[in-house]
């Protein structure tokens, strides 16, 4: 890379690039030098490259702002060219709803007024522009209050860039800023208050649940307020141009020219709770909600900050996360070095923690915060680690009210980081938990995350890894071996079904076709045996000669699967068929999800089967003391979304071929006709069309690009059939689901009249449940604990809502459908709907 | 996204020579698969554990393991394939350069696994990357990796000890961590159990696996391994044993 690029993209890091000195200053005349130098050579290079790091390294803005700012007084041109690029860009981002884009431009362009670039009247008329639309929005009569989100965030991010012009805009043009301000409070007083249900990390007591807790534009308001009444002072924000302010005050301002806003969509015709629903969560989806609050240290372990500088470093660090990813060095090496002059790991961690474990998705896999972590606790030894174990210690404490996508994610991440830290952990802390009843979410918690880092590792490292806590050896997963029924020991007894499953094993071992086995099978053991017998046999056999491995399992089921397909044709059969091969894996809770995963692939049991067989009598029972039925089901559903999501991709893909097939056969055809319509002179004589070699060219091409044309046409009206039955298949599978849950949890929830909501599940009297033994243990049990069958249905509830909101935007198509047939009706239960309807983020009336 | 740095960074630092196209055409293949090769990878490592960790990348169409041409066990590679080339760019992201089996595993996008690219070529029959990379020696690179987590992994707890960091375990790992390709370490005889010699046993199945896996490959239809196979498409037997005859 050219030195001047470099030093464009090194500014402010302490590096090779500036020598010794980690001034500001300092880097900005070096940067200057060679950038005045550099436009001269070659201008047009310079200015992408310089907007390029600016909104990709967002932290560093005041250092680029100050840097245009020194340009603006030696080359004014070069720098209104730069201004004019920057709201090119904005107006680009506000039509297509960038909001990445949107928010670091208009931080940009404040940060470009502190250096004199940016004429501070006509910031001000962008602010008033977003602002106005928002009000419009939120208007019943001219505008649409479902797309709040939309209106909210256009405020957030005017709100969002005063850290870094506050100070200036309120010395060069009070009145205007005041008048913002008393606009932005206008607003707050209009819009909704955004109810967060259904989105937080922990279940709340009604109490905190209420109007008087701050949403996240009502939060930032009371921030953005104390920074002014606070003179705009803070510390997380730079001001390198106050070292060139005499400098600066020399330089001509550049007008930004007025924008426009994205309109909202109308509001749907039909006002139903149903339609406004749809369109809030399409609009959350398009404007979607960066961070939640993960407030899980007590305050006087976190750094002492003002509210504001609080917000700035979360915003570095959301920034650094989304333009960073996938450079593993200068992620860890950026989030560990902000340019801010306080310590910021307790707040790092809650962002990181509150990325993972955010409803209804973070921007990346956790696979991703995961590598960001440990390579944090790899760059800050001294500091980052203990951070993160005391974020653990602080989740385990609230793990009961934790949302169960988020438990979910948290025990992935914990199992995954402790395998590339050898699995050191002090599990003796929490050893305790075997006194606690199994269903008790702490229990069920560590007994997941030993259950994923058996997984990972194997069980006797594992069994190592927990030595100081050896009782919690009760939680690990049985030692993996299969279930095979019909091996042959010495002395054990031979019965019949030993022969049959040796000679079909000497089949599979001769190369048999599927066929032939299957009709051996047909005539020799069915008859006899019955199905059920037959079936065992089939399944424990096959499965036991693939056992070896993932891929001796897929090449039994690829060569023999059909058998299992013939052999249970339907869904009643299929789910006896999964039960086999539960009864086989039992002990290795990663096989039986994988099994089950392929045998769906294969198409030998159907996603309904799955689910039937997840929702039988022995999974229900152990809905709240493991997590595999949990994660069969999700298997499933992923699946079958997957495969939506492929077809949809591959018709959008199709589609733009058909386009450009279309104009190769059009112009092919309009060639041909002009040709056609030529005199030429064949042997002497005056014949309608050019000479017959070109004729002849010609005509063969407009039939390639016809047939070509209709091939691509036929392959998109076959993907067009696949995509519709498979959304058919979708809707009798979310049906299905739902009855199943409607059904297991109203044989299992109190009287609608004694829980209203799930709070009072939490602290109904235990001793009133039926399902509530624990003699086994002989420990009398705390009062604090929660009876088995109130947390059986805190956990069935917990996933009920998981699974709604990880699918929203497939359910919501299916709406009419549910609601008429599983949502509608008097014995459905007001917690089954309170859970479903807070996924959604439908109001409750 | 973060294209400021991309520039810098190469799609795969390793030319395969099996590859027979020019480099244009590699890199374009890299650009496009949909599979991995990972490298580094601990003798003891099972599908199973690749499968766990890959999958939270996304879902995993086929898992190949690499193999010692001579003994047919696992040498120390194997080949990941993905149904989506998102989750592949991811998987090559996230999980290199972390731990697998207390070794740093590399991920790297290979341009498409091939029959015979299982076997491992190296002049002892092991890992060919291994033998002939200079910039890059595993068992330096685990070592360090290892002796820089045990300085960092402290909690603050107070209740892990030198005591408990310089015990048997301790010694154990560290072998292990650096045995891979000279001669098998410290805890060769606890993950033999574990592993029910499921490589050695059965030598003549494993082989015969692949041989069929090679067979099927040429089948184009129905899908193999598919993510969800579409309920139209229907098992043929006839050709099935046709292939296999």
């Amino acid at each position: 890379m050219s030195n001047w690029k470099t030093l464009l993209l090194r500014i402010g890091e302490k590096g090779p690039e500036y020598g010794t000195s980690s001034d500001f200053k300092d880097h900005i005349e070096t940067c200057f030098g060679v950038i005045r130098r550099e436009i001269e050579r070659s201008g047009d290079q310079v200015s992408p490259y310089l907007l390029q790091c600016a909104e990709q390294l967002p932290h560093k803005i005041p250092l680029y702002g100050t840097l245009i700012g020194l340009l603006n007084l030696e080359n004014e041109d070069f720098v209104r060219k730069i201004v004019e690029s920057v709201q090119a860009n904005f107006q680009v981002a506000l039509d297509s709803g960038n909001c990445n884009s949107i928010r670091i431009l208009l931080r940009f362009m404040t940060s470009l007024l502190c250096s004199k670039v940016v004429q501070p009247a006509s910031l001000i008329v962008v602010f008033e522009t977003l602002l106005s639309s928002a009000a419009t929005t939120v208007d019943e009569e001219k505008g649409n209050p479902s797309w709040q989100a939309q209106a909210d965030f256009y405020v957030i991010c005017i709100l969002s860039s005063l850290p870094w012009g506050g100070a200036e805009l309120a010395e060069q043009v009070p009145d205007e800023i005041e008048r913002v301000l008393v606009g932005i409070q206008a607003y707050l007083s209009i819009r909704k208050h955004s109810s967060s249900s259904g989105l937080n990390f922990f279940l709340k007591g009604e109490s905190e649940n209420s109007p008087s807790e701050k949403d996240f534009l009502e939060d930032l308001w009371d921030r953005t307020q104390s920074l002014a009444s606070n003179g705009w002072k803070l510390d997380s924000v730079p001001r390198p141009h106050l070292s060139f302010e005499a400098q600066l005050v020399a330089g001509k301002f550049h007008e930004l020219r007025p924008i426009k806003c994205m309109e909202p969509p109308s509001p749907p015709s039909d006002l139903s709770r149903e339609n406004i629903g749809k369109q809030k969560h399409d609009a959350l989806m398009r404007y979607p909600q960066r961070i939640r609050r993960l407030n899980i240290f007590p305050a006087n372990k976190t750094e002492d900050v003002q509210p504001i500088d609080r917000f700035v470093v979360e915003e570095y660090l959301l920034d650094v996360l989304l333009y960073l990813n996938g450079c593993r060095k200068e992620c860890a090496s950026y989030m560990a070095n902000l340019p801010v002059p306080f310590r910021y790991e307790y707040l790092m961690a809650e962002t990181l923690f509150s990325q993972i474990l955010l409803l209804p998705q973070p921007p990346f896999k956790t696979l991703y915060y995961t590598l960001v972590i440990m390579d944090l606790c790899k760059a800050l030894p001294g500091a980052f680690p203990a951070v993160v174990a005391g974020a653990v210690r602080a989740l385990f404490e609230k793990i009961s009210d934790l949302d169960m996508e988020s438990r979910t994610r948290l025990i992935l991440w914990f199992s995954h980081h402790l395998s590339n830290f050898q699995f050191i952990w002090p599990w003796e802390e929490w050893s305790y938990v075997l006194d606690l009843p199994k269903w008790a979410p702490k229990r069920v918690f560590v007994q997941e995350v030993l259950q994923r880092e058996v997984r990972l590792s194997y069980w006797d490292k594992i069994k190592q890894s927990i030595e100081n806590a050896s009782a919690l050896e009760e939680l690990l997963p049985a030692k993996a071996a299969p279930a095979y029924r019909y091996s042959l020991e010495e002395g054990k007894e031979k019965t019949e079904e030993h022969q049959l499953s040796a000679e079909l094993n000497r089949k599979v071992k001769e190369k048999q076709s599927a066929r032939d086995m299957m009709s051996w099978i047909e005539e020799t053991i069915y008859p006899v045996h019955g199905f059920e017998v037959t079936l065992t046999v089939v399944v424990q056999t096959l499965l036991e000669i693939g056992s070896k491995s993932f891929t001796h399992m897929v090449t039994v089921l690829e060569r023999y699967g059909q058998v299992f397909g013939k052999l249970c044709p339907d869904n009643d059969k299929q789910v006896m068929l999964l039960s086999q091969v539960s009864a086989y894996w039992k002990n290795n809770a990663q096989m039986t999800a994988v099994a089950m995963d392929r045998m769906m692939g294969y198409r030998l049991v159907s996603n309904q089967a799955i689910v039937r067989w997840v929702f039988s009598p022995e999974n229900v029972d152990q809905f709240h003391v493991s997590d595999q039925p949990w994660e069969i089901l999700g298997n499933a559903l992923n699946k079958t979304y997957n495969r939506i999501s492929d077809l949809r991709k591959d018709i959008s893909n199709i589609t733009k071929n058909v386009l450009v097939a279309e104009k190769a056969s059009a112009n092919a055809r309009a060639e041909l006709e002009a040709a056609e319509s030529k005199l030429s002179l064949v042997e002497g004589e005056p014949v309608l069309g050019e000479n017959p070699g070109k004729m002849k060219r010609l005509k063969s091409t407009v039939e390639k690009t016809g047939e070509a044309e209709v091939s691509l046409r036929e392959s998109l009206e076959a993907k067009e059939a696949l995509l519709n039955r498979a959304l058919s298949e979708t809707e009798a599978l979310l049906l299905l689901l739902f009855q199943s849950f409607s059904a297991v949890l109203k044989e299992r929830l109190p009287e609608p009249a004694k829980a209203r909501s799930m709070e009072d599940l939490k602290s109904e009297d235990g001793n009133s449940s039926a399902m509530e033994v624990d003699s086994e243990n002989g420990n009398p049990k705390k009062k604090t604990e929660i009876g088995e069958r109130e947390q059986w249905c805190l956990s069935t509830l917990g996933y009920l809502t998981a699974f709604t909101r990880q699918y929203a935007n497939e359910i919501w198509p299916h709406m009419e459908k549910l609601k008429l047939e599983v949502f509608s009706g008097e014995d459905v239960h007001p917690l089954f709907l309170q859970a479903i309807f807070s996924a959604l983020q439908i109001p409750l009336q | 996204m973060a294209s400021l740095f991309k520039e810098q960074a190469k799609l795969s630092a390793y030319r395969d020579r099996r590859f027979s196209g020019t480099q244009e055409e590699f890199e374009e293949a890299l650009r496009t698969s949909s599979t991995v090769y990972i490298g580094n990878v601990s003798f003891y490592t099972t599908e199973e554990q690749i499968y766990e960790l890959f999958s939270r990348a996304g879902e995993i169409k086929k898992i190949i393991m690499g193999l010692d041409k001579n003994t047919k066990t696992p040498c120390g590679f194997c080949f990941v394939l993905f149904y989506s080339r998102e989750d592949t760019e991811d998987a090559v992201k996230y999980v290199s350069g972390t731990i697998l089996d207390d070794r740093p595993i590399r991920v790297d996008f290979d341009w498409g696994f091939q029959e015979g690219r299982q076997w491992g070529r190296g002049r002892s029959g092991g890992q060919v990357r291994d033998e002939y990379r200079t910039d890059y020696d595993p068992d330096i690179l685990s070592l360090k990796e290892l002796e820089a987590q045990r300085q960092l992994v402290d909690y603050g707890t107070g209740s892990l000890g030198d005591e408990r960091r310089g015990g048997p375990r301790g010694g154990g790992e560290y072998g292990q961590g650096g045995s891979n390709r000279h001669g098998r370490g410290g805890d060769f005889h606890r993950k033999r159990q574990r592993d029910d010699d499921r490589y050695g046993r059965d030598n003549s199945r494993r082989n015969s696996d692949h041989e069929t896996r090679r067979d099927s490959d040429h089948d184009m239809r129905p899908e193999k391994n598919p993510r969800f196979r579409e309920s139209g498409d229907s098992d043929d037997d006839g050709e099935d044993d046709r292939k296999r005859s």
